[in-house]
């Protein structure tokens, strides 16, 4: 069964084996989650990328499952998967708008510069246009919370990239406003940025509490830990989040308080 | 809290209170309402709540449990362990509680349970069980006991174990006066030495804090 504990070669093995979806779905999940250094890991996942299937209700497997799976695993194994960057920026031009959001995510882990021109020529259009709801469902035109992230991860603070995002913090929905305040923050390092992403730990919905919390232990932005400890949220997700101001951030407090900050969570 | 204790009387109320909760918010407020009360005869009440799959409430029926104290070990102790839900809750109520009653249960759960945010109470609470309560003959025992179950627990698969390991570790070395040729000293810096170490532990975050238990000894 496919939720059994398997070891590297039967993970690269069920990879291979095209003919069975579900299988290659676990096997690209496996390389991902467990960080494989195989030399044949990459280019198998960059195979499995290639592949298209519509979405099989019966199975309830999603649209493009393994290609989605293998971008994600790819986002994963740096920096071996550095050689994937070509076929993840292909994705993210694919019509699948579940796989671009997934391919976004991976050049973002991937911290890969090549990814920031054609992301923010996706994301050009603001809130109105690739912000905007696909008709009858709750989708975005573009899957613009991963897009800005990726652009936070991968760094690249000019006056250009800044200005795509900036005009995100008055999307309606709070999800999208978090994710652009998280990658304002990381790229300019500017206070002003904080401040909605501290709002939001108090907005009355509990999944754009969870996202504030994500985005500033991405951010690394200490002064929020008070303000992380006491959200109403799962401690576990809170100490994500201080795990993320002790890892990614730097000043006051300083890492002792933080450390017991998290002692106090447990 | 200033108010005098809660006399049983008004305990009985927030019990009934608590019976007629017929929303998620009721429930919460009567749950809260009972908790402060920390009186002992809640403690059956609140470790029914446990079971109710209402996280708002669980939370503070722990709350409850804790302020409760070694009061509360015995409800604990009976719930169902096909319960899954309650006793999950329960863990972090006995680790909160730091009762040597609740030993077997911390044990289990830090080594079998699914989930992490209970294996991460039960390492928490080992480390911090009051001890010093025992009878000097029986402490030994007691604190190996605990010292095991968290040096096996450092391969654990999860970061945020790993971490409450190295939190546990340190709280039971700091109450303990190993002799300084003890095995345990050895067992207990061999487990900070790997949490720490960056050719085992790949979480930064781990290895700070396994790191800052390790200064905190200064002994080892």
């Amino acid at each position: 069964m496919a939720g059994e504990p398997i070891n590297e070669d039967e993970a690269l093995a069920r990879l291979r084996d095209s003919a069975d979806p579900s299988m290659q779905y676990y096997g690209a999940w496996w390389l991902g989650r467990n960080r494989s250094q195989h030399p044949e890991a990459v280019p198998l996942l960059i195979e499995a990328l290639q592949q298209r299937r519509p979405r099989d209700p019966g199975a309830g497997v999603e649209e493009n499952a393994v290609a989605r799976n293998a971008a994600r695993a790819l986002g994963k194994l740096a920096p071996a998967a550095l050689a994937a960057v070509p076929e993840l920026l292909a994705a993210l031009a694919d019509a699948d708008d579940g796989l671009r959001e997934a391919a976004a995510r991976a050049l973002g882990d991937l911290r890969a510069p090549e990814a920031v021109a054609p992301i923010c020529t996706r994301l050009a259009g603001g809130p109105a246009v690739a912000g905007a709801r696909q008709n009858a469902s709750p989708r975005l035109m573009e899957p613009c919370e991963a897009l800005l992230e990726a652009l936070g991860d991968i760094g690249a603070a000019t006056p250009e990239v800044l200005g795509v995002i900036e005009p995100f913090m008055a999307h309606d929905w709070p999800l999208i406003r978090s994710a652009a305040a998280r990658a304002l923050l990381q790229l300019s390092g500017e206070p002003r940025w904080a401040q909605p992403l501290l709002e939001l730990l108090n907005d009355s919905q509990l999944q754009v509490r969870r996202a504030a919390l994500m985005d500033l232990g991405a951010a690394g932005w200490r002064p929020a830990a008070a303000a992380i400890s006491a959200t109403l949220a799962e401690n576990s997700l809170k100490l994500i989040a201080l795990r993320g101001l002790i890892e990614n951030g730097r000043g006051e407090p300083a890492d002792e308080a933080l450390l017991q900050t998290m002692d106090d969570l447990l | 809290m200033n108010s005098a204790p809660a006399t049983s009387a008004a305990t009985d109320g927030l019990i009934a209170d608590l019976e007629r909760a017929s929303s998620t918010i009721e429930l919460l407020q009567a749950t809260a309402a009972l908790a402060r009360t920390a009186d002992p005869a809640a403690a059956a009440a609140l470790v029914q709540v446990l079971g109710f799959n209402n996280p708002g409430a669980a939370v503070a029926a722990v709350d409850g449990l804790i302020a409760i104290g070694p009061a509360a070990v015995d409800q604990l102790l009976q719930l169902d362990p096909r319960n899954y839900g309650a006793r999950a809750w329960a863990v972090r109520a006995l680790a909160g509680i730091g009762d040597v009653r609740g030993l077997d249960l911390l044990v289990e759960a830090l080594l079998t349970d699914v989930g992490p945010s209970v294996r991460r109470a039960a390492a928490k609470g080992l480390g911090c069980l009051r001890l010093q309560t025992l009878p000097a003959d029986e402490r030994p025992a007691i604190e190996q006991r605990c010292l095991e179950a968290l040096v096996e627990a450092v391969s654990d698969g999860e970061w945020v174990v790993r971490y409450a390991v190295a939190v546990g570790l340190e709280g039971l070395a700091k109450d303990i006066a190993w002799p300084i040729e003890h095995p345990s000293r050895g067992y207990t810096c061999a487990a900070l030495g790997r949490l720490s170490d960056a050719a085992h532990e790949d979480t930064p975050v781990v290895r700070l804090r396994a790191a800052l238990a390790l200064q905190r000894l200064p002994s080892f």
